[in-house]
């Protein structure tokens, strides 16, 4: 960690409790925006981290395009409600690392929605896709350094049941309920898990298939590069 | 003043043994032209690619390159960046951001330019390559060859001195083509940048060139002017003659004494010279089509196919019959409807109006299972299209044919030896032979290629010739769309021509270019007036020998 | 998009001008502040769009319904209880407001979509370039590429149907998936080779040499010093002038709308009103002709 890493942490605990405080005196429904607020300034660690370590051009262009592959293979197989983004994200995070599956989420999370429509919802899709990459860089190495493909597919399914659903429900909490109760949260996140199911179904039943394919693809190119570039910087 | 200058340069990429580059020396002066030829293989690239640092590839590597009277290594990248100047083959993948603006200062952003000398740069560009029009445009949006001279134009952007294209016209069609190298040309001689530059084309390149150099095996097997070069290579009777020039080809193997043409017009001076009266033997014998018309493959009748229903008409009544066995070419300009032509053939596009029967029966009523097992089966454009797996055998292994098949296609194909290596690691020419092998085990009775010849080398060119005959004979179907009209004058067996949505004209390769005028190869260009059909460089030569023996 | 004013303005005031509509819209819950809101966010989208537009937007009616009908079932709270639903009141004053929650997003709807196509990803990328350069270049090539891909899906479908792969002849779920596995593989293969060349004409274009700079596309012309202190400007005045209060639980009462009201509309209509400018600048400029 560099530091200027380290006094974006320090502004941020200072930053953080700050927005909640300020926030919570907003009148009416002060937690939309002080919840998404919380959660960009969340993100912005993440994205000073890949900055600060002044990314290389082949990182650019790998997480670009995986990124890229994350949106576009939503239409590779057109069965309704068929979402495989997150398998592409997860695969990236599993290969480039924690912080590149992070960045990677985000911004295909971002991307997809120029194409499509921004909304209430861009933020927390970004940082749901990117704590997706970042979980699955963190814990398959860990769990499962065999990376078998029933294993990773099911990180896949249950990380995005625990994690990544949940975080795009709340969004939905935040911009729908009248007021953070229970109930509302039980009804809402119970609205959400039949899509969450289908979700993680999905990306789940895609690693099972693709998952070790694209692995040994970006374990090539990563040798390839290696064999193309000496590195001069 | 020499600007770069090598020094007995070796290298030899991580475990191979066999030197990629063979003791190189060479000097390039300031301000020359230099075209670098060679087939595929010979080394071009990784020494064009050692003349640049951060390009260089990693390997054993003894000797050195200066740079300027500096050795390359002293210049530090931001340096190198701006005074040498890489232009790749690939149109699409060297673009990096998404607007034209936006990619004509990328270099000028990167080596940290001040905000005034990069407008200028970005408008002076613009303006040179008349890009005004197009300069907000999303690059997703421009031709393929829009998107090279783009390319081109970001990096002269940075004003190098030094200017080196890696065949960058092979991915683009003739025309733009032509005038990527005519843009190339100007740059050279309006901005005096030093330019060294492959190509397999050698047409719009060899007769400008101050210097060409060709290269065989990692080594320098001659240089010097372009009549120097030919007359070398002639001599030698070295494989890179084949890729030269139609009228420099037809000079030598005619045997013609003197300076040897260098483009069109000079051939024809060259025979009008020879031949001030009409040549006694002016026409070759045209053999008559040895194919029945009654058996045919495909019988297409009065199709017509738009592409949406508000869309305009791409196939407005074709109607045309290819006979069984033979090697069909069909030519034609951009937009004429030849890809779609050859999809209508494959079921991909369904006609809204017409049939298509393929060996007598109709195309709808053929199951698709059926269809695409032993009936009909396309290449496409870019033959990694067709590749999924991580070895070129589990491709083949795909197809669901038994070990032996595979070994029959697999030598057919000549990639036995290639078959444990990665489809991306092989070279074009191997990639479209790994393809075909692939698309063969369908075992089609008739073949569909679509634009098979871009990007390769002439000796590649005859050898995949060949291969299309043996399949013709063992009784394949041919069909192939192009734009490489050098090629199917000289290997198809009935040539036809699509224009406007229609099949304009059907005839063997002999009589079809000989009666165009425009439309038709160089050599039936230089010889238009004194010969009545020639229509390669072999053509001339014969008729040129056949004449001058007669007269002696 | 030629005639509307935000778009052909620099990025930045774009973004600023969204960030106060939008929060205001996610904030406000009075409802004329709100209907105010949800009128001038339709009228400039309906601008924006044109006919398109008019078939984009029944599409969230449902979901607005149910956002209304189910508040009260979920918040029992207030006075007029109307029937009981499981045991627990159904009120009057938790229906008005669930309809004011539902007209609050779609309110934001709205806005958001105006937003997306004023501010296109590339000036999003172009307003966060000097901050992350990296980052915002990962944006660029990302949103190059998605189109691109999805070109090359095509053609690899084409490709392998021809030799019989075809995921139109697949009837099952199972062969549709092995199809569409072995697409993502072939078309993550092309693209992996792809980025070594883009990585190798980065670097040939000196990337990573030093600081980048950033060439300047839009600059900041006087209209926008205008838009933007019109925005600044009447943004403080309608939280000054305050009147937006309204609290609906457990019953229904709401601030008189002063100033405020006529200051927020005047916000909200911004570009409506800047549009209007220039038409009729037109008009005048083409009588004088």
């Amino acid at each position: 960690m560099n530091r200027k890493l380290f006094l974006c942490t320090l502004a941020l605990t200072v930053l953080l409790p700050l927005t909640l405080l300020l926030g919570s005196r907003l009148p009416g429904r002060w937690y939309y925006l002080t919840a998404t607020a919380l959660l960009l300034e969340g993100m912005v660690p993440f994205f000073l981290s890949f900055e600060s370590r002044r990314p290389q051009a082949r990182d650019i262009c790998t997480i670009a395009v995986l990124s890229a592959l994350a949106v576009a293979a939503r239409t590779v197989v057109v069965i309704p409600g068929y979402r495989p983004t997150m398998a592409v994200v997860m695969i990236a995070g599993i290969a480039l690392g924690p912080e590149s599956g992070f960045i990677t989420g985000a911004v295909a999370a971002l991307a997809s929605n120029f194409f499509y429509s921004q909304g209430p919802w861009t933020p927390w899709q970004m940082m749901s896709y990117g704590l997706g990459g970042f979980l699955a860089g963190v814990l398959v190495p860990r769990l499962f350094p065999g990376k078998r493909s029933w294993e990773l597919a099911l990180f896949g399914f249950v990380c995005i049941l625990t994690v990544v659903g949940p975080v795009l429900d709340a969004s939905t909490l935040f911009t729908v309920s009248s007021r953070l109760s229970l109930s509302y949260a039980a009804a809402v996140f119970a609205a959400g898990l039949p899509f969450n199911l289908r979700h993680g179904f999905a990306v789940g039943l895609t690693l099972w298939l693709a998952g070790r394919p694209l692995l040994s693809r970006l374990e090539r190119i990563r040798r390839k590069y290696g064999i193309l570039s000496r590195d001069n910087n | 003043m020499a600007l770069v200058h090598t020094q007995n340069l070796s290298f030899a990429y991580p475990g191979k043994e066999k030197k990629t580059l063979d003791n190189v020396s060479l000097t390039i002066e300031k301000g020359e032209y230099v075209v670098l030829c060679g087939r595929s293989g010979s080394g071009k690239t990784t020494l064009l690619r050692h003349l640049k640092s951060v390009l260089t590839p990693n390997g054993r590597r003894s000797g050195g390159v200066c740079f300027d009277g500096r050795p390359l290594s002293d210049l530090n990248a931001g340096e190198q960046a701006r005074r040498i100047g890489f232009v790749m083959q690939s149109t699409e993948d060297q673009l990096v951001t998404d607007e034209v603006w936006h990619e004509l200062a990328f270099g000028l952003e990167s080596l940290g330019m001040d905000e005034n000398t990069m407008r200028l740069r970005v408008a002076e560009m613009a303006s040179f390559f008349g890009m005004e029009g197009w300069f907000h445009r999303n690059v997703g949006e421009l031709s393929g060859g829009q998107k090279q001279l783009l390319n081109l134009a970001s990096i002269l952007a940075m004003e190098p001195e030094l200017l080196i294209l890696d065949e960058p016209a092979s991915q683009l069609d003739p025309i733009a083509a032509g005038n990527f190298l005519d843009t190339v040309r100007r740059v050279h001689q309006e901005l005096g940048t030093t330019v060294i530059i492959t190509e397999h084309r050698l047409e719009d390149i060899f007769p400008a060139a101050d210097r060409v150099i060709v290269m065989e095996d990692g080594h320098i097997a001659a240089q010097g002017s372009p009549t120097a070069v030919s007359e070398a290579l002639w001599r030698g009777r070295m494989p890179m003659f084949s890729a030269l020039p139609t009228p420099i080809r037809a000079f030598w193997q005619a045997e013609g004494g003197g300076k040897p043409p260098l483009t069109v017009r000079e051939g024809h001076r060259w025979l009008r010279e020879a031949f001030p009266d009409r040549p006694e033997v002016a026409a070759l014998p045209e053999n008559v089509s040895r194919f029945s018309e009654t058996d045919a493959a495909v019988c297409v009748r009065d199709i017509w196919f738009r592409y949406g229903r508000n869309a305009p008409d791409v196939l407005k009544g074709v109607t045309l019959t290819i006979p069984r066995g033979c090697l069909y070419a069909m030519v034609g300009g951009n937009g004429t409807g030849k890809s779609t032509l050859l999809k209508t053939l494959c079921g991909v596009c369904t006609p809204y109006r017409g049939r298509v029967q393929l060996f007598g029966r109709s195309l709808r009523h053929i199951p698709k299972g059926e269809l695409y097992r032993g009936c009909v089966s396309m290449l496409p454009q870019d033959p990694r299209e067709l590749f999924a797996h991580q070895t070129l055998r589990e491709e083949l292994e795909e197809m669901g044919a038994d070990a032996e098949r595979i070994r029959d296609i697999a030598a057919l194909c000549r990639v036995e030896a290639l078959l444990d290596a990665h489809p991306y690691d092989l070279s074009g020419g191997e990639q479209q032979r790994g393809a075909l092998a692939k698309v063969l085990l369908t075992g089609p009775k008739l073949l569909l290629l679509d634009e098979p010849t871009k990007g390769m080398d002439s000796t590649f060119k005859a050898e995949f010739a060949a291969l299309l005959r043996e399949l013709t004979r063992r009784g394949t179907t041919v069909v192939l769309v192009s734009h490489d009209i050098e090629f199917c004058a000289e290997y198809a067996d009935l040539v036809g021509m699509l224009f406007d949505g229609g099949l304009l004209t059907q005839d063997i390769p002999r009589r079809f270019f000989s009666r165009n005028s425009f439309y038709t190869t160089a050599a039936g260009r230089m010889s238009r007036g004194v010969f009545q059909n020639a229509v390669t460089a072999a053509d001339v030569a014969l008729l040129y020998m056949e004449n001058k023996g007669g007269q002696e | 998009m030629e005639r509307d004013v935000f778009s052909r303005c620099h990025p930045l005031t774009g973004f600023v001008y969204f960030f106060c509509a939008i929060c205001f819209c996610a904030v406000v819950r009075h409802p004329m502040y709100l209907a105010a809101g949800f009128l001038a966010g339709l009228f400039y989208f309906l601008l924006l769009h044109g006919e398109a537009g008019m078939k984009k937007l029944p599409g969230m009616v449902p979901f607005l319904l149910v956002v209304a009908a189910l508040n009260p079932v979920l918040n029992p709270r207030g006075e007029t209880v109307l029937f009981t639903l499981f045991g627990r009141p159904y009120t009057l004053e938790a229906l008005v407001y669930g309809v004011v929650l539902a007209g609050m997003l779609g309110t934001m709807l709205v806005w958001f979509g105006c937003f997306s196509t004023v501010l296109t990803g590339e000036k999003i990328v172009y307003l966060f370039a000097p901050i992350a350069p990296a980052l915002s270049l990962v944006l660029v090539m990302t949103m190059r590429l998605i189109p691109s891909f999805q070109r090359k899906l095509a053609r690899l479908a084409g490709a392998r149907r021809c030799i019989g792969f075809g995921l139109e002849e697949q009837t099952r779920w199972r062969g549709k998936l092995r199809c569409g596995a072995a697409l993502l593989a072939s078309l993550t293969d092309w693209a992996l080779e792809g980025s070594i060349i883009t990585a190798d004409a980065m670097r040939a274009r000196g990337y990573g040499t030093g600081k980048r700079t950033h060439y300047r596309a839009y600059r900041l012309s006087a209209r926008d010093g205008m838009l933007l202190g019109l925005t600044l400007g009447l943004s403080t005045a309608a939280v000054t002038f305050g009147g937006m209060q309204a609290e609906f639980l457990p019953s229904v009462s709401m601030e008189r709308p002063g100033w405020g009201l006529a200051v927020y509309c005047l916000l909200l209509a911004l570009p409506v009103l800047a549009w209007g400018k220039e038409e009729l600048q037109w008009r005048w400029c083409i009588r004088r002709i």
